[in-house]
């Protein structure tokens, strides 16, 4: 035992005041040097709105060989495509490069049976918006490799009379300059044409006749409009983002203006911008599904809307001393995803979480560190099934203890087989939830084994000690300091923090070394000894 | 205006709150750690070397009969004990009562309880398993000791005819600082702990009498039983405990305890040790705690 003497009383306090300032000091100035210095922007830590994008195909087989193709996204200056994933049974997936556009195939022999083929990426988009000088006139010719969005097609009748009677009602001043000639076509197809929501193939002269278009129809009308005043168009292929499940894609056109291809959706009233929640899968006029005949083909397209930290945020300190990027991909290369990383990271801003729910507030939690590795946990269930699975492994596991006690089992064999238990309750749990489409559930083998383990058993201990009002108020204490930790854990703002500036933790070592000397009532404790305090005379 | 006036001086009665009021992060931080060296621990934490550590003393203990650390040893339970009467099972290491059994009449095979009820050797032997498994000390294998049963202070068993009434002591740096009674009541099931239904009463360090109690937290005049009034009642033996307590604290190399003694027709009987006693004494005796132990060691 050291002696308490007064030097090492004295030194004791200096090196904690050390390691304190220390902890607070050098991030804040490694974190103004990349702010200031290095012209890190502070608004690249705020989230991002991500889509996870999944292409259902299925087929039934009846012996014979079935082909099934689609176009699938290019990354590119408006939208970025990652973490593709094909998941196609027995069916082999070609790529095939088709002029711009991208083209999946999957083939498969002697197909017998229904299977359901699924791809499925991330899509992070930008908003486009174009100005167009209302100055420019319509070129007299193009760059050759231009012609092809300038001539006839067989749903795209350039040339037919009725087009060219449109465009002499719509310009009857002869011919327009650019921002006029879309504008007024674009606003006649808005306003004059009312939206079908019709599925089928609808030429461009169909739709002019009917005065009335689904998307693909309008579409075709507004590049052969725009083909006839010398604006080379082309239709696109792609899809809205919306969370949920839907059969529908979209169309939309491109029109070629001083040097760039400018969108236009006459169904949703885009004039020369595009929302970042359209995907283009294709250019030009194109079947988006094709597929051998009698195979009973249905598709869907399931669409998950979540918030991601921004890209760019890490990649802008790649050219600095700070290259974290080259850090991370470090991890990548050990199967580490960055994903992975993220959640591990935000485990010690849980821990400190839990550590003012119970020194500070007064709340008793299983574990100092439980509610944070569950919360982590939950990022895969959800909270709510997070909850659940926590709530039935414990009171599972806690009955499989009393057993264990019953029947007289030592200590670490007892612990062991509860160990298993507990493992196998996941392992049920994850098939329970895979068979009833509760796939939130399936995650909750991420859960950690070993603390479970433990936890279980102080439950039961607490239990018999002190019996079930006890028991259940830690219990629910846990939970709610669960949900706690889940809130702060799932602030995309401290993940992008965390990720661009992984010197915050040395922060949260110290307002854990500062906790760690207070000595302040806990809320509860006010609570507690409330006649003591609020009492009118100060005791002594 | 009058409302923010009101939560201003609620929050300066908070702020000198912690003038007076021990929080538990305080009595880790500045009372339970530094004056406690975590290898001396187990001297409070194992009934057993608590008995070894104080035995060259004279202080006055409960006798050990047996200690059974053994699944095996168990056999010979029945003709370990067929001469004693009466007796009490107890885990070594077991806290807040758990585990602890009284037996008041060995009747061979079968055997009565101080709460009455009849169980049977093998019922004893069972129970004396589950402590050695550790199911009352966390999971840790645990010892059983078998000692004399103790018969306490008629005063006392008015107030408590269902358990022992035990009288904890707060010493600090060899310092007896604040104390209280412990009763237990037919809520707690014959145990004396106050969060689990035993009334708590505080003790006048002046002249051994009780001038406050609670039970659940909510102040009390009588007991909640029987009536009996409790407000200036003496505690019997008060100077001979309070003995025992400076004479334990200065022989353990612990400096921040809970002393528990039982009072018995004989004079007070040292119970136990425990390195990190409640701080819910403050509400029994209605007096902060930390306000006590500074003005204590201010005083010596």
């Amino acid at each position: 035992m050291i002696p308490d003497t007064f030097f090492s009383q004295i030194s004791r306090t200096f090196v904690y005041r050390l390691v304190l300032f220390g902890c607070i000091l050098i991030p804040v100035a490694t974190i103004s040097y990349k702010l200031y210095w290095l012209n890190f922007p502070i608004s690249d830590l705020i989230p991002t709105v991500s889509y996870q994008m999944d292409v259902s195909m299925q087929v039934d087989g009846h012996g014979g060989d079935i082909n099934t193709s689609t176009f699938l996204p290019i990354s590119d200056s408006r939208q970025t495509i990652q973490n593709e994933s094909n998941n196609s049974g027995v069916f082999s997936l070609s790529l095939l490069s088709e002029g711009i556009n991208r083209r999946a195939q999957w083939n498969a022999d002697s197909v017998q049976g229904r299977h359901t083929i699924r791809y499925s990426y991330s899509v992070l988009g930008k908003h486009v918006r174009y100005e167009i000088p209302g100055d420019l006139s319509i070129p007299a010719s193009y760059p050759r490799e231009l012609d092809k969005y300038l001539k006839e097609e067989s749903g795209i009748q350039v040339n037919d009379p009725l087009i060219e009677k449109k465009i002499n009602y719509l310009f009857p001043e002869g011919k327009p300059n650019i921002f006029d000639g879309v504008y007024t076509i674009h606003k006649h197809l808005q306003n004059e044409f009312n939206n079908k929501n019709f599925s089928g193939f609808t030429d461009a002269l169909t739709a002019l006749k009917l005065g009335e278009a689904s998307c693909n129809g309008k579409g075709r009308l507004f590049v052969a409009l725009a083909r006839k005043l010398n604006l080379p168009a082309r239709l696109v292929g792609g899809f809205v983002m919306e969370p949920g499940t839907k059969r529908t894609s979209h169309q939309w056109v491109e029109i070629y203006i001083n040097g760039y291809w400018v969108p236009f959706d006459t169904i949703n009233n885009h004039f020369a911008e595009l929302p970042a929640h359209y995907l283009t899968l294709y250019y030009g006029d194109m079947v988006l599904f094709k597929h051998t005949s009698n195979v009973n083909f249905q598709y869907f397209f399931k669409t998950l809307k979540r918030l991601v930290p921004q890209q760019d945020a890490q990649s802008k300190l790649e050219a600095t001393p700070f290259n974290l990027t080259n850090l991370y991909s470090l991890f990548e290369r050990i199967g580490i995803s960055q994903n992975l990383l993220k959640i591990i990271l935000m485990i010690p801003f849980g821990a400190l979480v839990t550590v003012i729910f119970r020194n500070v507030i007064g709340l008793e939690t299983f574990g100092t560190f439980l509610p944070a590795l569950i919360a982590a946990a939950s990022r895969e269930t959800g909270l709510l099934w997070g909850l659940i699975g926590f709530v039935i492994i414990i009171l599972t596991a806690s009955w499989i203890r009393k057993f264990l006690d019953w029947i007289h089992l030592l200590h670490s064999p007892k612990m062991a087989i509860m160990l298993t238990m507990v493992v196998s309750l996941m392992l049920l749990m994850t098939v329970a939830g895979v068979n009833a489409g509760l796939f939130e559930l399936a995650h909750v083998t991420l859960f950690p084994i070993a603390i479970l383990a433990i936890t279980a058993e102080r439950f039961s201990i607490l239990e018999a000690e002190q019996g079930w009002a006890k028991v259940s108020k830690i219990t629910l204490s846990t939970l709610f300091v669960i949900c706690a930790c889940y809130v702060v854990m799932d602030s995309l703002f401290l993940q992008s923090l965390v990720l661009a500036f992984p010197e915050v933790l040395l922060i949260l070592v110290g307002l854990n070394l500062w906790l760690g000397k207070w000595v302040g009532m806990r809320l509860s404790e006010l609570f507690r000894f409330r006649k003591l305090i609020f009492n009118p005379e100060v005791k002594a | 205006m009058k409302k923010i006036r009101k939560l201003i001086s609620t929050f300066q009665k908070m702020r000198q709150a912690q003038n007076h009021v021990l929080s538990m992060n305080r009595r880790n931080l500045e009372y339970v750690y530094p004056n406690n060296s975590r290898c001396n621990f187990p001297i409070a934490d194992n009934k057993l070397e608590t008995k070894a550590y104080l035995r060259s003393l004279s202080i006055p203990m409960p006798v050990t009969h047996r200690v059974y650390d053994s699944f095996f040893s168990l056999r010979k339970v029945e003709s370990d004990l067929q001469n004693l009467n009466d007796f009490v099972i107890k885990p070594a290491q077991g806290s807040g009562g758990g585990g602890i059994l009284v037996i008041v009449e060995n009747k061979g095979s079968e055997l009565i309880t101080a709460g009455g009820r009849i169980v049977t050797l093998q019922n004893l032997r069972t129970h004396m398993s589950d402590v050695i498994f550790g199911i009352y000390s966390n999971g840790l294998s645990d010892q059983v000791i078998v000692e004399s049963r103790l018969v306490q202070h008629k005063d006392m068993d008015i107030l408590s005819p269902s358990g022992l009434t035990d009288l904890r002591v707060i010493v600090h740096q060899n310092t007896p600082v604040m104390a209280m009674l412990r009763i237990p009541t037919s809520l707690s099931d014959g145990k004396a702990n106050l969060h689990q239904g035993a009334m708590g009463a505080g003790i006048d360090m002046e002249n051994g009498n009780i001038s406050h109690a609670i039970h659940n937290n909510v102040e009390i005049t009588a007991h909640i039983d029987s009536g009996h009034h409790l407000i200036g009642r003496q505690v019997p033996y008060w100077a001979e405990s309070i003995a025992i307590a400076e004479t334990v604290a200065y022989a353990v190399p612990l400096k921040y305890l809970g002393i528990d003694i039982a009072l018995t027709e004989s004079g007070p009987v040292l119970l136990e040790l425990n390195v990190r006693p409640g701080i819910a004494i403050q509400n029994a005796n209605d007096l902060g705690l930390y306000a006590a132990l500074r003005s204590k060691a201010g005083a010596a």
